[in-house]
């Protein structure tokens, strides 16, 4: 996984290529407001992805995302403005209910032995028309008026310029204890450890890329409250992947399934649990999504599965499971957050949207195989 | 007059394992020419040179028809040369009807249109002329097993050959179905049609034959006639050479009982019929109970069973230390003191494209992780530990385990079950597809482990690796235990006998 290098360049080259291309067409596109909005916009995409992730791990696969995110947005939106309940109890509402479905999802995969891609085919369909029921085919919004609630202000809220600064410097500097603790054990136990120049200068461009990150954000209004959280989520699943038996099993499971059942690994309580951590993700990424849209509407959530699963495919995350990395589904959100952006500031029409973003996404499975087959 | 087929000093090999070394073998007209052997003799791979499943110039020798050499490049070569070939596992397509598996390769068509209402009418013909009784609407899932095996022999016939190879036809079959493709053989021999018979069902073998060849060690060791020979006989020359000192087992005094599996009969699943009946052993501390039997005798299955992994206990209790082992699955099994290497590493003991230490960790977690995270450090001595210990060589502790060789991926599988520290391991077929210092190596590892106090369960095809590493031996027979043996008493005649199920030999 780690020797062979020309998929995360050749990526990384795409991606420069993607920001070169938007950039000359449309110099906006590197505003510091539109950066504002794109960081937005991939906190939404990058954190449903990371949700994503943990269900493709085992090798399973939700395609009720998209809807889920509309109907939870939805449910909690309703609750608020027709109900008059405070935001964070629908919210609360809301994601409970998610933890509850999903589980009951991954039940039926792992118990029942029905196929993820049915079952959540069907939570399409189900969810989607669930959440047109709850809004009545109306508009409806996450807030009265002009007031802000904890809803609203997921996508409204920016931290002040010198808390940013502040974050930006923990970041910096957790990274650098963090690497610099595991290359340190690592050396001790005689593993290999990369060049070490090479280690510095990457380390050293990450902090680079935080501070600009921050710079350009309160360059327009400070750093958006989802990205806070999308760092939160990502650095949860992270942990959750890497330094957990729950994510050591979920790498398991998707990589043979029969040898993690006969090693004693949990394989039912693993992906039911995969699926309940989808469940939360999906409510959240809900929230984050309407109320990006300010209310919740008949199209939000529309079609975000398949962005979540090609950000995770672009990001080098196996289909097949056993494969993905939380840094690389990162990476893949970045890619088609900017494309979609990207098209939208060019005032590209909804029918080429939807064939590029189909494009991408076969483009990007078809080289996941090209890939993981030479391997 | 000239034998319809004849192969003139075979040799095979794959790698570095010799499979078959010079073997001649004939077969006349209207002949049925048993072959017979332990598995791992080398029947399976002559069948296959016959049969162009390895083609022309993978092998040594050569392979004649009606006394002309023949080249086979693919299995399509040999049936135009009129060599039928029904191999162990079956070929069907279970969803499929009777009608449209017989004539897959050949359905009769008019206008590019399939037509239906021949290919019924020409499956019954052909069902009729073997002279089996069964609707060709009748999808082939729908059928037992037995039916299938008669199925798959039509389909064989339907090419008309002249020479037809059955490699264990009546394995599966029940006392009926075997009468039923007896009866055919012996009809298809008096048309002509020569068989060349692979059982391990000497009875059989008799019944039908007019000459038989054992095979042993990938040489044929005698051909003789069937009416000259007798059972003992056939027995003797398949077990042939004395076990060398290759095995390097140092008993170790045997403490008390550790495992103890009392009346256990296991059915497949819930209303299925008992597979495994009556079935009762112990294992004491520093101890090797070694199990034979041969294939699908039930041996895995009883492994399984006692990880929780298969069947549906009907009676009977397993016990570790007098406490019982609870049903509740494989991580029950493992609290309780049990661990298991599965006889398919590749398929139920790796994750292929995990790491090494990944793979060694995997079912001891819980012992390594610290507040709900996996202490990384203590997992990398962990493994490195075992990793020294066993002698696995890698590259890295993180290399692809399945870019190590099968003796190493094997010792990872079993460093694994060591890292849950189990009183009873029980190993199946640990040392089948290693190389022999591998081999040795696990060996050596059974000695370590029983001179440490652990009791081991042994399974075994291999009747010299049963008879040179076990304490006491059981071997099984269709699902029930048909003797058991010390090791001064285990010859291997008695073994082979007990596994066929003749228990007359039990005493010997």
């Amino acid at each position: 996984m780690r020797n062979d290098h020309t998929r995360e360049w050749s990526m990384l080259l795409a991606l420069i290529a993607i920001w070169a291309f938007f950039a000359l067409k449309e110099p906006v596109f590197l505003s510091a407001r539109n950066l504002s909005l794109l960081s937005i916009e991939l906190a939404v995409t990058a954190t449903l992805a990371l949700g994503m992730l943990l269900v493709l791990l085992p090798g399973q696969i939700d395609l009720s995302a998209g809807s889920g995110v509309g109907l939870t947005g939805a449910v909690a939106a309703v609750l608020v403005f027709w109900h008059g309940a405070p935001a964070p109890v629908a919210l609360l509402v809301a994601l409970v209910a998610a933890v509850i479905i999903w589980s009951l999802m991954g039940a039926l995969v792992v118990i029942e032995r029905v196929p993820a891609f049915i079952i959540t085919l069907g939570g399409l369909l189900v969810f989607r028309g669930l959440h047109w029921l709850v809004i009545h085919n109306q508009t409806v919004p996450i807030v009265a008026g002009s007031d802000s609630n904890i809803y609203s202000q997921l996508t409204t809220w920016f931290l002040p310029a010198q808390a940013g600064y502040l974050l930006a410097a923990v970041v910096v500097a957790t990274i650098v204890i963090i690497s610099l603790r595991q290359r340190r054990s690592r050396q001790q136990l005689g593993l290999p450890v990369g060049d070490a120049e090479q280690w510095f200068m990457s380390l050293f461009i990450s902090g680079q890329v935080v501070l600009l990150l921050v710079t350009v954000a309160n360059g327009y209004r400070g750093v958006p409250m989802a990205l806070v959280i999308l760092a939160a989520i990502a650095l949860l699943v992270h942990v959750v992947t890497i330094h957990t038996p729950f994510g050591r099993y979920l790498y398991a499971i998707g990589g043979n399934e029969d040898a993690a059942v006969v090693s004693g690994v949990p394989v039912r309580a693993v992906v039911i649990g995969a699926f309940a951590l989808m469940g939360a993700i999906v409510a959240l990424t809900g929230f984050m999504q309407t109320a990006y849209s300010g209310a919740s509407t008949t199209t939000v959530g529309s079609l975000m599965e398949l962005d979540a699963v090609a950000a995770c495919v672009i990001g080098g995350t196996s289909l097949r499971g056993g494969r993905g990395t939380v840094i690389g589904v990162l990476f893949g959100a970045v890619m088609m957050t900017s494309l979609l952006n990207g098209m939208t500031l060019m005032a590209v029409s909804p029918e080429i949207k939807y064939i590029a973003r189909g494009g991408v996404l076969a483009l990007a499975v078809w080289l996941d195989l090209r890939i993981s087959g030479q391997r | 007059m000239t034998p319809v087929l004849e192969a003139r000093n075979v040799a095979k090999r794959f790698g570095g394992v010799v499979a078959l070394r010079g073997v001649s073998f004939d077969l006349a007209a209207g002949e049925v020419h048993a072959l017979c052997g332990e598995n791992g003799a080398g029947k399976s791979t002559l069948i296959k040179l016959l049969g162009g499943v390895h083609p022309h110039g993978s092998y040594e020798g050569s392979i004649h028809v009606n006394g002309v050499e023949a080249a086979f490049r693919s299995t399509r070569d040999a049936e135009d040369a009129g060599i039928g070939v029904i191999h162990q596992e079956l070929s069907l397509f279970p969803d499929m009807t009777i009608a449209e598996n017989l004539l897959l390769g050949d359905l009769p068509c008019r206008r590019g249109l399939v037509d239906w209402i021949a290919v019924q009418r020409r499956a019954s013909e052909l069902l009729t002329s073997v002279g089996i009784a069964l609707d060709p609407a009748t999808r082939v899932g729908d059928l037992g097993i037995g039916q299938q095996q008669l199925v798959e022999i039509t389909k064989a016939l339907s090419r008309k050959p002249r020479i037809l190879v059955l490699d264990e036809p009546t394995a599966a079959l029940s006392q009926h179905e075997i009468d039923v493709l007896l009866t055919l053989v012996r009809g298809l021999k008096a048309q002509g049609v020569a068989c060349v018979y692979i059982s391990h069902k000497l009875n059989e073998v008799f019944a039908l034959a007019d000459r038989i060849t054992v095979l042993r060690d990938g040489a044929a060791q005698v051909t003789v006639r069937a009416a000259e020979s007798d059972a003992n006989a056939i027995i003797a020359q398949m077990v042939g050479r004395r076990i060398e000192d290759f095995y390097p087992r140092r008993k170790s005094a045997p403490a008390g009982e550790v495992l103890t599996v009392r009346g256990l009969n296991v059915a497949r699943a819930t209303n299925k019929p008992i597979y495994l009946r009556e079935i009762e052993f112990k294992v004491r501390a520093g101890e090797v109970l070694g199990i034979g039997g041969l294939m699908g005798a039930g041996r895995t299955e009883l492994l399984l069973h006692l990880m929780g992994l298969w069947g549906r206990r009907l009676t009977g209790s397993v016990e570790l230390d007098n406490k019982p082992v609870p049903q509740g699955g494989v991580r029950a099994a493992m609290e309780a003191g049990l661990a298991i290497v599965t006889e398919d590493r590749k398929r139920f003991g790796l994750v292929l494209g995990a790491g090494v230490a990944f793979n060694l960790t995997l079912s001891s977690l819980a012992e390594l992780t610290r507040h709900g995270l996996i202490d990384a450090s203590a997992e990398v001595r962990t493994a490195s530990a075992t990793a020294t210990d066993l002698h696995i060589k890698m590259h890295t502790l993180e290399s692809p385990v399945g870019t190590l060789s099968g003796g190493n991926q094997q010792k990872v599988v079993i460093g694994k079950a060591l890292l849950t520290e189990p009183r009873v391991l029980l190993l199946d077929e640990p040392t089948r597809g290693i190389d022999v210092g591998a081999k040795l190596e696990v060996y050596e590892l059974i000695n370590r482990l029983t001179a440490a106090g652990k009791a081991i369960v042994l399974v075994s095809s291999e009747l010299p690796e049963l008879i040179g590493m076990s304490d006491r031996i059981i071997m099984m027979h269709e699902g029930r235990i048909g003797g058991s043996f010390e090791r001064s008493q285990a010859t291997r005649e008695a073994l082979l006998a007990a596994a066929m199920g003749r228990p007359s030999e039990r005493a010997a």
